[in-house]
């Protein structure tokens, strides 16, 4: 290799290395790694509050909190076709998506419209001081229920 | 009165500091018709002449031009209404119901602005379709084709973006459901989304974020592309007419 | 100047010694050929003109519409309330259509993606080039796979109950069957008009005509939970 073609080389190299740094590091920038946004963990009150074989919608955390004979557990009121909130009919006993006619039914199986997948069931358990608790950030695969 | 007035434009004209400035002079002549296009920074971009045959307005319906008009009244309207427009949460609403009942000419300016958002993002559609009909794509025009696909995404992704600066029901579910859209793409959606929004939610950093894409990132990359879109309508020959005439036949 | 009969033309392959290519330029030639000469006019004041008549009407119309139609606000953006139904703006709502029903993977991404790119190679295929009317040559063999193509898509449709798109497809493939049917020596104008459209113009007037009824379909029809309704009964 001659001199040049060796400079050359060299440039290119260093050139398309400080290309790789500059797009990791804008990559890092453009990513927050502070979120002001509220914890995923809720805390849903005392077990009495809510009544025997009831679905409770908190719009402001968007979960369900479902009681039923066996026990507790919590679904996520956020539509999972598009991200709508969806609100529980409890004349037709079925949650229904106001975007495009999604609707579940209380264990959050889908029932019909175009959601792709059922309502995910959320982490809940029962705190020291006996309130349950939601981790909004948690979808559980095996459907526990919290019992009391 | 009218000879009194004559003879100062007159004299104005052949006033050394004006001379300075406006070094074509004026006249009727096809010498002064040419310099007031060739000695121009802005104008500098058309021929001195063109052919006759690309003004008709069966030709092209002015399509292109009208997109552009559409967008220089909203760089206009949309400079106006940054003067009085926060990009934080809940303040912009509160800026848009200013806008509507405080601010004079609020309501037309912000009026003005959305109509003629709609008005573009509906223009250049039909000056694609027009572009596409009567074959204006075809060799030597091809990639200034890909570049007009490229300014309709950045037409479509800066209408987008300011869609939700209002802060209403309206942009808020909007941007929800298109940022949810982005989180679809396999493999990478949930961090694109992330980066869209500045975050998980559609919350105050989204809306930051919005608003330099909308108003500084997206309208640069615009006037960019727009740029390289005219100066290959002056390479090509100019405007297609419909026949092959304008181009240059050696290889 | 040599004229050209001072030279003998030869071959021969070695670059060094024989350049490749020799242009002989006599008089009143130029290595630009223009076809033919065409009228033209002042770019002031003939451009300029019509380009400030055109964007001043386009700017009175604009004008005229904001001081008589307000831009729609509703009210503050409220993360625990969806609105009902919850409708993008007018361009998107073609696409909101289709969401309604293919996942959001194929409606939301796929389709886009793939009308993107379609539209960005139309002009490197050089059939489009060429533009010659699809049915003018193996019109038996073409009309075979139109109609297999045809069928397949309305099936496909079909399956899937999308039938805003599908009314569409079927008058298109209807128009193209009549273009078929013409000759380039038929009766009407009409006809021999049709006859001559390349393959690219009825893919583009297909795609024209389902984003028009698409979008037309999302914007007047769909009431909330995105139900069919009629506009002339709401």
């Amino acid at each position: 290799m001659s001199r040049r073609q060796f400079f050359v080389k060299l440039g290119v190299g260093s050139v398309a290395v400080a290309a790789l740094g500059t797009a990791a590091f804008s990559y890092q920038y453009l990513s927050p790694n502070v979120l002001y946004e509220p914890s995923p963990i809720v805390d849903a009150g005392k077990p009495d509050h809510y009544t025997p074989d009831s679905v409770t919608l908190d719009p402001q955390t968007a979960i369900y909190v479902v009681r039923t004979a066996g026990g507790f557990f919590a679904l996520s009121a956020i539509c999972t076709h598009l991200g709508c909130l969806t609100a529980y009919k409890p004349d037709l006993g079925v949650i229904a998506c106001p975007c495009h006619g999604s609707k579940f039914n209380k264990d959050g199986v889908k029932i019909e419209g175009p959601a792709p997948r059922p309502l995910p069931w959320l982490r809940m358990w029962l705190s020291d001081e006996g309130d349950l608790m939601v981790d909004r950030s948690n979808a559980i695969a095996i459907k526990q229920l919290v019992r009391v | 009165m009218a000879n009194t007035l004559d003879q100062l434009i007159d004299q104005v004209r052949e006033n050394r500091i004006w001379r300075s400035i406006f070094r074509g002079g004026t006249g009727d002549s096809n010498l002064h018709k040419s310099l007031l296009v060739q000695q121009n920074v802005f104008l500098h971009l058309f021929s001195i002449k063109a052919r006759k045959r690309t003004l008709e307005f069966s030709a092209t319906w002015y399509l292109g031009a009208l997109t552009f008009g559409t967008f220089m009244i909203l760089v206009i309207t949309g400079v106006l209404l940054m003067l009085y427009y926060h990009p934080s949460v809940p303040q912009a609403y509160a800026d848009m119901k200013d806008l509507q009942y405080v601010v004079s000419s609020g309501v037309f300016l912000r009026n003005l602005h959305r109509w003629s958002a709609h008005a573009m993002v509906f223009l250049v559609f039909a000056h694609m379709f027009k572009v596409f009909y009567r074959g204006a794509y075809r060799t030597p025009r091809e990639f200034n084709w890909v570049i007009g696909v490229i300014l309709l995404l950045l037409t479509l992704l800066l209408s987008y973006t300011g869609y939700l600066l209002p802060w209403d029901q309206l942009a808020y579910w909007a941007v929800t459901v298109g940022s949810n859209i982005a989180s679809a793409v396999p493999l990478i959606g949930a961090k694109i989304r992330f980066l869209m929004l500045g975050g998980t939610a559609v919350n105050a950093n989204a809306l930051l974020r919005f608003y330099v894409l909308h108003c500084v990132i997206l309208p640069l990359a615009a006037i960019l592309f727009l740029a390289v879109h005219f100066w290959r309508i002056r390479k090509d020959g100019g405007i297609y007419a419909g026949d092959h005439s304008s181009e240059v036949s050696n290889q | 100047m040599n004229t050209p009969k001072d030279f003998v033309a030869g071959l021969d392959s070695d670059a060094r010694k024989t350049p490749r290519r020799i242009a002989f330029i006599t008089k009143r030639t130029s290595p630009q050929v223009r076809v033919k000469d065409e009228e033209r006019v002042m770019t002031y004041p003939e451009v300029f003109f019509r380009a400030a008549v055109a964007i001043e009407v386009l700017a009175i119309t604009l004008v005229v519409v904001a001081l008589l139609w307000d831009a729609p606000l509703e009210g503050l953006a409220d993360p625990m309330h969806t609105p009902n139904p919850a409708k993008a703006p007018w361009y998107f709502l073609g696409l909101q259509e289709m969401l309604h029903y293919f996942p959001p993977v194929v409606a939301g991404v796929l389709v886009p993606g793939l009308v993107v790119m379609a539209l960005i190679v139309i002009p490197y295929f050089n059939i489009n080039i060429e533009a010659e009317g699809i049915w003018v040559r193996d019109k038996a063999k073409r009309l075979r796979i139109f109609g297999v193509v045809v069928v397949v898509f309305c099936v496909f449709l079909a399956v899937f109950r999308v039938w805003v798109a599908l009314v569409p497809t079927v008058i298109v493939a209807a128009f193209m069957y009549l273009a078929a049917q013409a000759e380039p020596q038929s009766s009407t104008g009409f006809r021999r008009w049709l006859v001559r459209k390349p393959l690219s113009f009825w893919i583009m007037t297909w795609f024209l005509f389902e984003l028009v009824v698409l979008t037309a379909v999302g914007t007047f029809f769909r009431g909330p939970g995105w139900s069919w309704v009629l506009p002339w009964r709401a």
